[in-house]
């Protein structure tokens, strides 16, 4: 009697001790890093204070030359806009979009680094606006 | 033999937690009862009503008063129902007169009962007073019958808003298209000019087809780019810090709006913050709204797009006065 009690202590911790060992690392952001090495963006929003796109046409996405390349609709407040990014699966983005964002100085456009689901590759994307004329 | 003892005892506790009381019918009070409920929703705006439905009942002898005292004067149109209302089959509310229409003195309205009943539900119409502005306003409602008895019941504190709004103002490019914040007015462009120091904003429509223009609010101040083919009268310069929402459907500014289950509330000027707005906004359309800041900073406002036309919109405001 006194054995199999002992046997069954010694399983549950040896169960609970291998259920509770980290397979799955995670970043500093508390992502799961994956073995996915894509690295890219598939798709640009743009919305203004109204959240509402402020886009004209779709964005031009260069994957290769790392651009996203945008047409805003005239009269669009540069300076307090909501980018949104698609990723590749497991991708993100540093630095992080926590809210409006300012684009006025067109002369130095934004960048954004994409980060691949493994963590080890790191493109940089330069989104340029263009305001639509009058 | 010990486990089985412990096992009884839980039954039995069991058992016991599942016996059912008798269950005996609640003896009604034989004393003068009253409830009040607010029926209105919403920021309690000066100049709009707050409806309150006041119930008094006695099991024997008969009601005599139902009466209404405010801390703070209700406006002119401030009265008591003297019909107790009912729901039709049609579902319409049926109105049965049980007193004489109500009388208001000062903070206090009064319907006498001039029917023997022993029940009824009045309700109470408070027209919030230009003095309640910024304060807190608490009606006590009392309830008398014959016997002598009366009962009361506290309504509030309910807060009035510092703010205040103007619905449906008519806009029209060319025309009715200088909009003051301060006067909640819209001028034409010989008003505007005997107004210039408090023209705030400037309507104007047009139909592009190199961009998206639309209707626009657009502060005098804003570069002219902004105002194609506009001539503002002398001396109206002023630069308004907007920005722009959508789909923001106050219920108060657009009270049919089918999502309108939205209050804009004094916390809401409090709060947002225009200082990095532009002084501009264009491409807007029905369901379209402007938050704003005039420039002497005295006031902030959101003007909500009720509908547009070709060249003319119908919008109403909310306003704040700032400290």
């Amino acid at each position: 009697m006194k054995r199999n009690l002992s046997i069954a202590i010694a399983a549950i911790f040896v169960l609970s001790t291998w259920s509770c060992s980290k397979n799955t690392p995670v970043d500093s952001d508390g992502l799961l890093i994956t073995t996915r090495r894509e690295c890219s963006v598939s798709s640009f929003e743009l919305l203004g204070t109204d959240f509402v796109s402020v886009r004209v046409g779709a964005a031009v996405i260069d994957t290769v030359a790392q651009t996203v390349k945008c047409t805003v609709q005239f009269g669009t407040d540069l300076r307090n806009l909501y980018p949104q990014f698609s990723l590749a699966q497991d991708c993100k983005l540093d630095p992080k979009i926590t809210g409006l964002t300012d684009f006025s100085d067109l002369a130095h456009p934004r960048q954004w680094t994409v980060i691949s689901g493994d963590r080890q590759i790191k493109k940089t994307y330069t989104v340029t606006l263009t305001v639509q004329p009058r | 033999m010990r486990n089985i003892v412990i096992a009884i005892a839980g039954l039995a506790l069991f058992a016991a937690s599942c016996k059912k009381s008798d269950y005996a019918l609640p003896t009604p009070s034989t004393k003068l009862q009253n409830q009040a409920i607010k029926r209105t929703l919403g920021p309690n705006i000066v100049g709009q009503v707050i409806e309150f439905a006041y119930a008094g009942a006695i099991l024997k002898g008969k009601l005599t008063s139902f009466q209404a005292d405010a801390n703070i004067a209700g406006a002119a149109g401030t009265y008591m129902e003297y019909r107790s209302f009912y729901t039709a089959s049609t579902g319409a509310d049926v109105g049965v007169p049980v007193g004489n229409p109500s009388v208001t003195k000062a903070t206090n309205t009064t319907v006498t009962f001039s029917v023997d009943t022993n029940a009824a539900t009045l309700r109470y119409y408070y027209v919030i007073p230009e003095e309640a502005r910024g304060k807190t306003v608490t009606i006590t409602f009392t309830a008398k019958s014959n016997d002598g008895e009366s009962i009361s019941t506290v309504m509030g504190p309910y807060t009035i808003a510092k703010m205040d709004m103007k619905l449906n103002m008519k806009l029209t490019d060319g025309n009715a298209m200088y909009i003051s914040i301060g006067d909640t007015a819209v001028y034409n462009a010989t008003d505007a000019a005997a107004h210039a120091g408090s023209v705030d904003l400037v309507y104007l429509y047009r139909n592009l087809t190199t961009s998206a223009f639309n209707h626009a609010l657009v502060s005098p101040a804003a570069d002219p780019v902004y105002l194609p083919g506009v001539t503002l009268p002398t001396g109206v310069n002023r630069s308004t810090k907007e920005l722009k929402a959508f789909n923001l459907q106050d219920h108060n500014l657009a009270p049919t709006e089918q999502y309108g289950g939205i209050f804009i509330d004094d916390i809401d000027f409090q709060t947002i913050d225009l200082s990095n707005s532009p002084n501009y906004a264009i491409n807007l359309k029905a369901d379209a709204g402007v938050w704003c800041q005039t420039a002497d900073g005295k006031y902030k406002a959101y003007i909500f797009f009720n509908s547009v036309g070709a060249g003319t919109a119908t919008v109403s405001m909310k306003r704040y006065k700032l400290n």
